[in-house]
């Protein structure tokens, strides 16, 4: 299917050049890295940009590197070079869990975590990895920059609080300070690539200090702070277990939509929380299963 | 036995693996001539040749419909659709789209005004009064690229007034439903369909045998309950395409991605006649298909293809279907609502079946009638029924055009049938797999239309797929929260053809001996050039390597049908038999009449003429099949060599008393079987895996055992994936919401069984080539019913509705406490 409007195409060699078209175009341009989901809008005309800024040609943008004890992932960085990275598969297994889910590996050869968050569907596998890890989103207008916490990034259902003529640049994650271990777990209808019509990313560390938050049961992805609450400072067991089940319901606002039922969406919630619990823990105990082994 | 064979073609039996050294084999179709010495056994036939078109498509370098080069004059073509499901055109302005720079023609219903369809003709090319479907073609937009017909298209004004849409088959035979086809009553048909004119019925099969009643009085226990089966898409991989070209000469030349290139030129020819084309001015080229599934079959987009090519004549014109197109207008596998009544005696015996099936066939029915038909001759499934009362209706809804899909509506009947039978053993306290041993058809057994089975391994399949998944023993999940089930069903299925639906083959000798078979049956995966070149190869002793099978073009490649219904191998294969054994005659009629030999003392072996009674004669092919034998006087005798076969069923009718369908022989054949699956099932989050699955298909011969293999494989996949996944959803006001793979989710390696048996069982079809019968559809047919049954042995919850996905599971668990 061909694209069939048209735009100027911008190859930017520098971010204050970027900035500038970008600020210059406003909300009549759209920034082009992986394309895997842009380019499919401008094919079905769900977009109508003016200009697009091909953001891969600007050399900090591609990277990814640790500086002190933070994590730096440019904007141009794909999910494949997320998962190939020895990096992220060591200090933030839990990110390098979720990355692997997302798609398929044809199109995590081209997407971008970056991308995955400025689309901000409420399905995005990156956002539960993210919102734990508490990462920020560093942010670039012109030759402003600023930083936005994940927590304040999602608006709603593809809405960001990305504003007009700013683009981000880069997801900056600092390594946690405790041995710690987390899991990810993804309800698809079948075990080729999906949508999540459930996701869950769990972080536990040996302070006992719990962090969750769910994907695709509420317009944006969002920590769980009741549960949190609950399971702070605790080990797990049967009944508390049960008891953070019990308010699953009130941290999340599932729908009903094509994927799945608003029942089933609440129901698979209730069981992977069991499951995500104590498989971050028997993970941080050095047993359970190996980062990427679905326990769904 | 009522069946009639050809010729002299062995009929024996062969239990499963043993070769057929028989010594007639190979001759079936000679007719007369005295028989050749026995080879000790076949060379070519039975044995996993590789397959011929492998190669080239492993490295990517075979040839589909969108890959041809048409050069810088072609054009390509955009298609404007309603986004009604139901409307009257009022207007149709296509001012401003003419005016784009770079647009060659706007298309509207206007131009043709011939309807067209393959049973029953009941559509426009383009929507002309009235679109039934959302998606429906109003328009085409010609370019000179497919940017401006793009663009273009968005510029054609349709101005519509909206008719209530019917969505459901049950509510639109309701006597207040709005009509979709208010001149049904005028289109014309097949005898053997039966519209109801001032309603929404497009056929009606009536089925009748025996005395229902009566049967059901002698039943011990009388089940009745409704099973529904909701619509899905073949998703081939390769997506829709016609290029056609109309060209000086008045010739039209069509390129389709098709299982059907002779139903497509008839198709075209009769809709285009207005324009002064007839037949010989047709012609259609199929390169490879990536896929057909029943959905390439008969004629659908392609007929925009053919049509918009006599508007812009000189110019190559291609339209390309997009993956949502593909989804909402080619075919839809139909959906149904089946009401099932069965009798049955304590001992297990059924006494009598009652089969309502209401089929929502969709906006046209020029194909899905038939499909609707064939059920209606067939929904007993594969057991001996005395008494029978089957319904099988086709209404018309406001959803896309129904039409083929593998299996041909026995998956869909299969469903509530094999789920009923397993629900009606657990009440009779009877193991579900001795019900069906007791009930199963039998060669010689009477059908439901009153013609008589075909030979049949049914029971064999039975033993076989019960023993192979362990039916009767138990095994444990090593997680306490997962379940474990099996289910055993069985299957049968006729091909679904006009009675005269023929089939033929030419066969030409070239220089070296080696041998071009031209015939018109498509390759759309499962191998029939392959098995086509094994068949010439054991007639004439000349190795697969050296024939080359290509794929139809109707200028050059003789008549077939359609390639559809699991026929080719038995249609297409006899086909090519009798040319190759036209050719053998003809070399023997030879080297007797120039070389003094008894006839009957020649046979072919390795590439060469032999003789019984001469040890050292040999005569190769390549010495004579051009060149002709010299005589002793230096002149020449002979020339090229070249076999033509024909086969047509020359003993079915369709015609029968349409209140009963007794008295005609519809069907050939069918081909029956069993199927056994395990699975483990996640109580919590509702997901099945397949342990293992297990297939039994009485195939009559596997001509490549391998390539027989790999259908059961690919058609249990295709199976398991509509039962576990796949789920086409429509909105209120009947668009498809699933016109993708995002949500239309059909399966990856990823979700392949673990452990998949093939059981190739072989009881010979009298009149097949070699003993063999269909076997491509038959795969997917049992896949739905055996997870329903394997579910409830997991679990003992009973699901109704088709898919049974991880979602119904759960919450029907959740349901049940």
């Amino acid at each position: 299917m061909p694209i069939a409007q048209e735009f100027e195409l911008y190859r930017p060699k520098t971010l204050d050049e970027a900035g500038e078209v970008l600020k210059a175009h406003k909300s009549k341009a759209r920034v082009l890295a992986g394309g895997t989901d842009l380019l499919n809008w401008l094919k079905e005309g769900l977009v109508a940009p003016e200009a697009l800024v091909d953001i891969k040609g600007i050399p900090e943008l591609r990277e990814l590197r640790l500086e002190g004890k933070t994590l730096s992932i440019g904007a141009a960085v794909t999910f494949a070079e997320i998962l190939e990275s020895e990096l992220v598969r060591r200090k933030f297994p839990l990110l390098w869990e979720a990355s692997r889910t997302v798609a398929s590996g044809g199109v995590r050869s081209r997407a971008t975590l970056v991308g995955n968050i400025c689309s901000a569907i409420p399905s995005l596998d990156s956002g539960p990895a993210l919102l734990v890890h508490e990462a920020r989103a560093r942010v670039q207008s012109g030759r402003e920059r600023r930083m936005v916490p994940l927590a304040s990034w999602f608006l709603g259902p593809r809405q960001t609080a990305l504003a007009e003529g700013e683009f981000v640049t880069g997801i900056e994650l600092d390594v946690p300070d405790h041995k710690n271990a987390g899991a990810y777990l993804k309800l698809g209808r079948y075990a080729g690539e999906d949508l999540a019509q459930v996701g869950l990313g769990v972080l536990t560390d040996a302070a006992k200090a719990w962090r969750v938050a769910f994907c695709a049961v509420g317009p944006v992805p969002a920590r769980a702070p009741k549960i949190e609450a609950l399971l702070a400072g605790k080990a797990l067991t049967d009944a508390l277990l049960r008891k953070a089940q019990s308010l699953v319901a009130e941290e999340i606002r599932p729908i009903t939509d094509i994927r799945s039922s608003k029942e089933y969406r609440l129901h698979m919630a209730e069981v992977m929380l069991e499951r995500g619990l104590r498989t971050a823990a028997s993970r941080l105990a050095g047993r359970g299963p190996e980062y990427g082994v679905s326990v769904l | 036995m009522s069946h009639r064979t050809l010729g002299k073609e062995e009929t024996r039996g062969n239990g499963a693996g043993k070769d057929a050294g028989t010594p007639r084999s190979g001759d079936g179709l000679s007719g007369g001539h005295p028989l050749p010495p026995p080879p000790p056994a076949h060379r070519y036939i039975g044995k996993s040749v590789l397959r011929t078109d492998g190669w080239e498509k492993v490295t990517g370098a075979a040839k589909f419909v969108d890959d041809i080069e048409f050069g810088p004059s072609l054009l390509h073509a955009y298609v404007v659709e309603s986004p009604y499901a139901h409307a009257e055109i009022v207007r149709v302005d296509t001012a401003e789209a003419e005016k784009v720079p770079g647009v060659v023609k706007v298309v509207t219903g206007r131009d043709f005004t011939q309807k067209f369809g393959l049973y029953m003709k009941d559509r426009y090319i383009f929507a002309r009064d009235r679109v039934r479907f959302v998606g429906e073609q109003v328009a085409a937009v010609i370019a000179c690229d497919p940017k401006t017909a793009m663009r273009a298209a968005k510029l054609v004004k349709v101005e519509y007034k909206e008719l209530p849409p019917v969505l459901d088959p049950v509510k639109a035979l309701d006597k207040k439903s709005v009509l979709l086809h208010p001149e049904l009553g005028e289109y014309p048909h097949v005898p053997w369909f039966f519209p109801k004119a001032g309603t929404n019925v497009a056929h009606w099969r009536k089925t009748r045998k025996g005395d229902v009643e009566k049967g059901f009085k002698e039943a011990d226990l009388i089940l009745e309950d409704t099973y529904t089966v909701p619509r899905y898409a073949h998703c081939a991989i390769e997506v829709h395409g016609a290029v056609g070209l109309y060209d000086a000469a008045g010739r039209l030349t069509v390129w389709t991605a098709s299982q059907s290139p002779f139903t497509q030129r008839h198709g075209f020819a009769q809709a285009l006649a207005p324009l002064g084309i007839s037949h010989k001015d047709v012609r259609v080229v199929t390169p490879y298909i990536g896929g057909g599934f029943g959905g390439k079959a008969g004629v659908s987009m392609e007929i925009i293809g053919a049509a918009l090519a006599t508007t812009v004549q000189g110019h190559p014109v291609k339209v390309m279907w997009s993956r949502a197109q593909e989804f909402y207008n080619t075919y839809q596998r139909q959906g149904v609502v089946a009401k099932l009544k069965l009798g049955v005696r304590k001992d297990g015996t059924i006494t009598a079946l009652e089969h309502t099936l209401y089929w929502d066939a969709g906006a046209y029915v020029e194909y899905g009638a038939n499909v609707v038909n064939a059920v209606g001759l067939s929904a007993t499934g594969p057991y001996r029924v005395d008494n029978v009362k089957i319904d099988s209706v086709c209404v018309y809804t406001n959803l896309p055009p129904g039409g083929p899909y593998r299996g041909f509506g026995y998956s869909e009947f299969g469903f509530g049938l094999e789920s009923h039978i397993n629900r009606m053993a657990a009440e009779l306290k009877i193991d579900p797999v001795d019900f069906r041993r007791r009930n199963a058809i039998k060669g010689g057994d009477t059908l439901c239309y009153g013609a008589h089975m075909n030979p049949c391994g049914l029971d064999e399949a039975i033993e076989k797929a019960a023993k192979e998944i362990g039916w009767g023993k138990k095994t444990k999940p090593k997680d306490p929260r997962k379940a474990r089930g099996k289910g055993v069903v069985c299957f049968w299925k006729a091909p679904a053809m006009p009675p005269n639906a023929s089939s033929s083959a030419f066969l030409k000798f070239n220089e070296d001996g080696s041998l071009n078979v031209l015939i018109s049956g498509m390759d759309m995966g499962q191998g029939l050039l392959t098995i086509c070149a094994q068949i010439a190869a054991e007639i004439l002793s000349v190795p697969p390597a050296k024939i080359r099978v290509e794929t139809p073009d109707t200028d050059r490649n003789p008549y077939e049908w359609q390639t559809v219904g699991s026929h080719v191998t038995w249609g297409c294969g006899n086909a090519v038999k009798k040319a190759a054994i036209d050719a053998r005659e003809q070399i023997f009629d030879l080297v007797q009449r120039t070389l003094n030999l008894e006839r009957d003392t020649l046979y072919l072996e390795d590439e060469k003429v032999k003789c019984r009674t001469q040890p050292d004669f040999g005569l190769a092919f390549k010495d004579f099949v051009i060149a002709g034998i010299e005589a002793e006087d230096h002149t020449f005798k002979g020339g090229p060599v070249m076999g033509r076969g024909m086969f047509m069923p020359e003993f079915t009718s369709a015609i029968s008393d349409p209140e009963t369908s007794q008295g005609g022989h519809p069907n050939v054949h069918y081909t029956t079987g069993a199927a056994g699956v395990e699975i483990e099932i996640d109580r919590e989050t509702g997901k099945v895996k397949v342990l293992k699955a297990v297939l039994a298909v009485d195939l009559g011969k596997a001509i490549n055992p391998d390539l027989c293999r790999s259908q059961v494989t690919g058609g249990l996949l295709q199976g398991l994936a509509t039962v576990l996944y796949e789920d086409m959803r429509f909105s209120e006001k009947g668009k498809l919401l699933n016109a993708n793979f995002s949500d239309y989710k059909i399966p990856t390696a990823l979700d392949v069984p673990d452990e998949i048996v093939p059981i190739l069982i072989e009881v010979a079809q009298p009149d097949g080539p070699f003993g063999a019968r269909g076997v491509g559809e038959h795969t997917m047919i049992p896949a739905a019913s055996m997870i329903a049954n394997a579910v409830e042995d997991a679990l003992g919850i009973r699901i109704k509705s088709m898919p049974i996905t991880a979602e119904k599971i759960a919450l029907a668990l959740k349901k049940a406490g």
